[in-house]
């Protein structure tokens, strides 16, 4: 009895020590990077590819990554969506012991990982594949230094249903809101739910608002907000107006507000999949998303259309302007050298074509366009090439306080709750908090 | 038996006060009077230092590991809430109170501090007395009242995430629930029970009190055992009706029980998160939102760790500031209430 | 005070009510009623996905409240023969048991020197486990998180379970104090006469004698554990290393159109908690009563 208590007290001691080493100061944290004697390497990767095509992929590449660099082992772990992204990157980039290669968005957010030092400089070891990449590498660069570097960039747009679409009389895709409005009467007359949104979620609903600032506001007008989140030009209130008065058509499936957007298949994407919604507006990755919502995994395959966001009447935004963003990988600051040598495999012309072959994204590496060979795939592929301009998604550029404040109200007013006004003083409100 | 029957009214007495010591009899000089001479003393010092290690060696661990995982890390969260901080790197500005300024200014947080409100006060006034009613009508043999006991505990026995899964799935809008509801010729009873901004609150409380009236009605039905059946009886024998005995006898003597089931309900109420985070989210428009989920989505989520912060001890607050009430006041009242309603 | 005094009276008279009880009219159909609304209310949410698991996927879309026709084992067997699932029930079933093990041991020597001896700081000590009923774990996840992280914890099912056992400590203190304090201390001076020390008075009467008391608490930390999410989400990474809670978080969304498969994973994360409690129907009651006397 004795000993064990004397162990307790020896442990309960050491770990009264072990928290005086707490907030900040290394403590040289715990297993993670894992074994680097001996030339072994363990790399940790996480991604949200947490089905189907995209899940398999990824790990072919960390195969064959693994069988071409003898002695370096790679190990996935996959993490749904939102909760990597808001919760689980976060807090392992606060910690001592983050992933080496991880899920990156680029923008604002990245920013303040990079002002906290918690990314590694990767600007000397890929200006190969910033040549490749091009203008789409921007997103992931902060003071004229990279940071990550994209796979797929893609752009938003309503994905329809061409069956329904034809079935209620619509010939052409809407290229004007008018248009639109009368797509939806016509599918509402046909008995069909136009549109499914998962604004349980948020950022679907936000979307809309995006949408509707990005035709509104002169590309000027959106940088000068990126860069000094000055929103008082009445752009930005017209946005709100225009989504306002597009809700009271009643464009959306019944109880909209629970709905999520990626769960399930009565979730939004399933919604559209499953063709109980003709529409739904979504960025690239939405094929991908739809086919794993489905018992057939294929999804609507070729009954699937899509078409940008239509213009508005005296919007200052060009119309063929587009929103959209990217999917990244960033290093974090402990990471060795052979997380740089994965990323760059994963983005190299040889992966990118494979990569496009999933159809859960368009590529970014030069060369690589034409294996993108799914006809939507491909109007979508030149809808982006073919853009005066892509705006980065709102929140992503205006990094999560601001972003998740503008979100927030615009969900509010998805719920009748919030006037145009109130998204604008939101984001005003949250900046002021910086 | 007896040894828990006398408990009831001690504690029941100083219930939240330090249990007063009757213990002092382990000192070991208690019990010999008299005068005591060098050597008597010598061996009381060292009883009095044996004992002084033994209490510590008893004490020790537990008041380590609670130090060093609840209170450090609290202590920790609350001197943050004085800093503008983003959770990645140093913590460079020195804010003050103005995160406390901040939360207790914002509409969102208030409407929080009142949906937790609403969930404390509807807990109390709709899930009390109907536990206490069905363990009134259930405190006796029936046939299968193991079945039953299992039965109602099992929503407890569930994870909020596995049971806030399940019911978002049977709420969807013309999910399960609403297919049943129509089965059952109620059809037009169907609501959008998750996406109505109006509706949402009662429907989120629903579910938590499907996963709590059992364990409130299991704590109560363990209460009535503790209740001697024989001062029913003369009531009874009396004329008392069932109803009367019930209400002049056996709800007051289940007073202790029920002081301990509304702490832990306003406690829990306080701090309800698993539930409503993986049912809502908070929404739709803030509909649900609690101190613990806005304190999560505006904190945590938008990389405001100091405002996150300030939040959390806000919440601490309040919890505390209940807790004191609750003993002063209705620990007081429940005794004046109780003799006032002694049958004679 | 008289109404203590009434109360202490009572108490001197053992109760009876399983005799006494029978005076009433048992049979009456509407206790029944109630009991079976009751009843219902509680199992049929948790039927329907036990029930779901054995449908098809077109079933389901077909009918969503219906019965299955006919029976699919596919679901089930299926998550059954997979490896994860039984590796997550193992780590479940380690960390709750540790957790219950190391709140119930070093929490019944704290209340017993708290309950039991007179020592200065004793209501300080008391007060600070009391106050610890205040601390959602929520309130201090992140500082907790780099805590752990320093400690090397992190991934390991030992960052889950010691902070658990810390958070479980006041409920446990708070339950155990009153319990322990009740214990006459006849018994206690009786056993010092025995030439018994303290130790020995602990471990072989007091110890016994709480039995009651420490189920109970002892229920509390397990289920606590059982279900515990936000805390394993953020210590754990590796999929082999998940809790059930976890897994079927994680299950839902890679097998989001597999509604029927969810369900049959859900009913299975569900059912070794179910038979656990099943089994300790009885001890579990039986502690709350002591805990609600206490």
């Amino acid at each position: 009895m004795k000993n064990r208590r004397s162990i307790m007290r020896t442990a309960a001691v050491t770990l009264a020590a072990g928290t005086l080493a707490l907030t900040g100061c290394a403590g040289g944290g715990g297993g993670g990077g894992g074994g680097e004697g001996g030339g072994d390497v363990t790399l940790t990767w996480w991604h949200n590819g947490t089905q189907g095509v995209l899940k398999e992929y990824w790990q072919s590449v960390a195969d064959a990554f693994e069988e071409e660099n003898p002695g370096v082992k790679v190990e996935i772990q996959v993490t749904q969506n939102e909760e990597l992204q808001r919760t689980k990157i976060p807090n392992a980039l606060r910690s001592n012991n983050p992933p080496d290669l991880f899920q990156q968005w680029g923008g604002g957010e990245m920013a303040a990982q990079v002002e906290a030092g918690r990314l590694l400089d990767i600007s000397d070891d890929v200006e190969e594949e910033l040549d490749s990449i091009g203008g789409k590498a921007a997103g992931w660069q902060f003071e004229g230094q990279t940071y990550g570097l994209p796979y797929s960039m893609g752009i938003e747009g309503f994905w329809y249903n061409k069956a329904m679409f034809e079935q209620a009389g619509i010939t052409t895709p809407p290229a004007t809101m008018d248009e639109l409005n009368d797509a939806v009467s016509k599918l509402k007359a046909a008995g069909i739910t136009p549109i499914a949104v998962g604004a349980a979620d948020k950022w679907p609903a936000a979307h809309y608002w995006y949408n509707f600032a990005l035709r509104s506001c002169s590309q000027e007008t959106l940088e000068q907000a990126s860069a000094e989140f000055d929103f008082s030009d009445p752009c930005f209130e017209e946005a709100g107006e225009h989504l306002q008065s597009f809700i009271e058509t009643e464009p959306f499936q019944e109880g909209f507000l629970a709905t999520s957007a990626q769960q399930g298949a009565g979730s939004s994407a399933g919604m559209l999949a499953n063709g109980q919604a003709a529409m739904e507006l979504m960025g690239h990755w939405n094929p991908g998303v739809m086919a794993g919502l489905t018992e057939s995994g294929e999804g609507l395959g070729e009954n699937l259309g899509w078409f940008n966001f239509p213009g508005v009447e005296g919007g200052e935004g060009d119309p063929k302007a587009a929103l959209g963003g990217g999917d990244g990988f960033s290093c974090s600051w402990q990471a060795p050298p052979e997380c740089v040598d994965l990323l760059k495999f994963v983005v190299n012309v040889e992966n990118q074509r494979a990569f496009a072959e999933t159809q859960t994204g368009l590529p970014v590496a030069e060369g690589s366009e034409d294996a993108v060979t799914d006809p939507t795939m491909q109007t979508l592929l030149e809808g982006r090439d073919s853009a005066p301009y892509v705006q980065l998604w709102l929140d992503t550029t205006f990094g999560p306080t601001v972003g998740g404040a503008m979100n927030d109200a615009i969900a509010n007013m998805f719920a009748g709750q919030a006037q145009p006004g109130d998204i604008v003083k939101a984001m005003t409100d949250a900046a002021a908090t910086l | 038996m007896s040894i828990s029957d006398r408990s009831t009214t001690e504690v029941g007495r100083d219930r939240g006060s330090i249990p007063a010591g009757r213990a002092d009899s382990a000192r070991p000089a208690a019990s010999q009077p008299g005068p005591m001479n060098e050597t008597r003393r010598a061996h009381q010092r060292r009883n009095a230092r044996r004992l002084n290690l033994f209490i510590a060696l008893f004490a020790a661990p537990a008041l380590i590991v609670y130090l060093t995982f609840v209170l450090l890390p609290v202590l920790l969260a609350a001197f943050y809430s004085f800093w503008k901080w983003n959770g990645l790197g140093p913590l460079t500005e020195f804010v003050g109170i103005e995160n406390y300024a901040r939360a207790l200014s914002d509409p969102v947080f208030l409407g929080a501090v009142g949906h937790n409100l609403f969930f404390v006060i509807a807990s109390l006034l709709v899930q009390g007395p109907i536990a206490i009613g069905a363990a009134l009508l259930l405190n006796r043999p029936l046939r299968g009242r193991t079945v039953l006991r299992v039965a109602i505990f099992i929503p407890y026995v569930l994870s909020e995430v596995i049971a806030g899964v399940a019911w978002r799935l049977l709420l969807q809008p013309n999910g399960p629930f609403d297919s049943f509801l129509a089965a059952v010729g109620l059809g037009g009873l169907k609501q959008l029970w998750l996406a109505d901004t109006n509706l949402v609150l009662w429907t989120v409380f629903a579910v938590v009190s499907w996963k709590y009236l059992g364990f409130a009605i299991i704590l109560f039905l363990a209460g009535l055992q503790g209740v001697p059946e024989e001062l029913s009886e003369a009531a009874q024998i009396d004329g008392a009706s069932w109803w009367q005995t019930q209400r002049h006898i056996t709800i007051p003597l289940l007073g202790p029980t029920i002081r301990i089931w509304a702490f832990l309900s306003i406690i829990g109420s306080l701090q309800l998160f698993d539930m409503v985070w993986i049912m809502t989210g908070g929404g739709p428009a803030n509909a649900t939102s609690t101190m613990a989920t806005y304190m999560i989505q505006f904190g945590f989520q938008r990389s405001q760790f100091g405002f996150g912060s300030a939040v959390a001890v806000i919440l601490f607050v309040v919890s505390f500031i209940f807790a004191l009430i609750y003993q002063r006041f209705v620990l007081s009242r429940d005794i004046g209430g109780t003799m006032s309603r002694r049958v004679g | 005070m008289t109404t203590v005094d009434l109360a202490t009276d009572l108490s001197k008279t053992p109760p009876s009510h399983h005799e006494a009880g029978r005076r009433f009219d048992w049979s009456s159909p509407f206790v029944y009623v109630i009991a079976l609304i009751v009843v219902g209310i509680s199992v049929v949410p948790v039927l329907y996905v036990i029930l779901g698991g054995f449908r098809s996927n077109a079933q389901l879309n077909a009918d969503p409240a219906g019965l299955p026709s006919p029976w699919i084992l596919n679901n089930y067997g299926s998550v059954l023969t997979a490896g994860t699932f039984w590796q997550q029930v193992a780590n479940s079933t380690l960390t709750a048991l540790a957790t219950t093990a190391g709140v119930v041991i070093i929490g019944v020597m704290a209340a017993f020197v708290i309950a039991r001896y007179n020592f200065k700081g004793r209501d300080a000590l008391y007060t600070l486990f009391t106050v610890g009923l205040l601390f959602p774990l929520t309130v201090a996840i992140l500082p907790l998180y780099l805590m752990l992280q320093n400690l090397g914890l992190l991934g390991s099912l030992l960052g889950v379970i010691i902070p658990q056992v810390a958070f479980a400590l006041p409920t446990t203190i708070v339950i155990l104090v009153p319990f322990l304090r009740a214990i006459p201390e006849e018994l206690e001076d009786a056993a010092v006469i025995d030439g018994t020390g303290r130790f020995g008075f602990f471990a072989r009467i007091l110890l016994p004698l709480s039995g009651p008391g420490l189920v109970t608490v002892g229920v509390l930390a397990f289920v606590g554990s059982w279900n515990a999410y936000l805390l394993p989400l953020l210590v754990l990474g590796d999929p082999n290393a998940f809790t059930l809670p976890l897994g079927v978080q994680a299950y839902s969304t890679q097998y989001s159109q597999d509604t029927a498969a969810v369900l049959a994973f859900t009913s299975l994360a569900m059912l070794p908690a179910l038979i656990f409690f099943t089994l300790a129907e009885r001890r579990i009651v039986g502690g709350l009563t002591g805990a609600v006397k206490g």
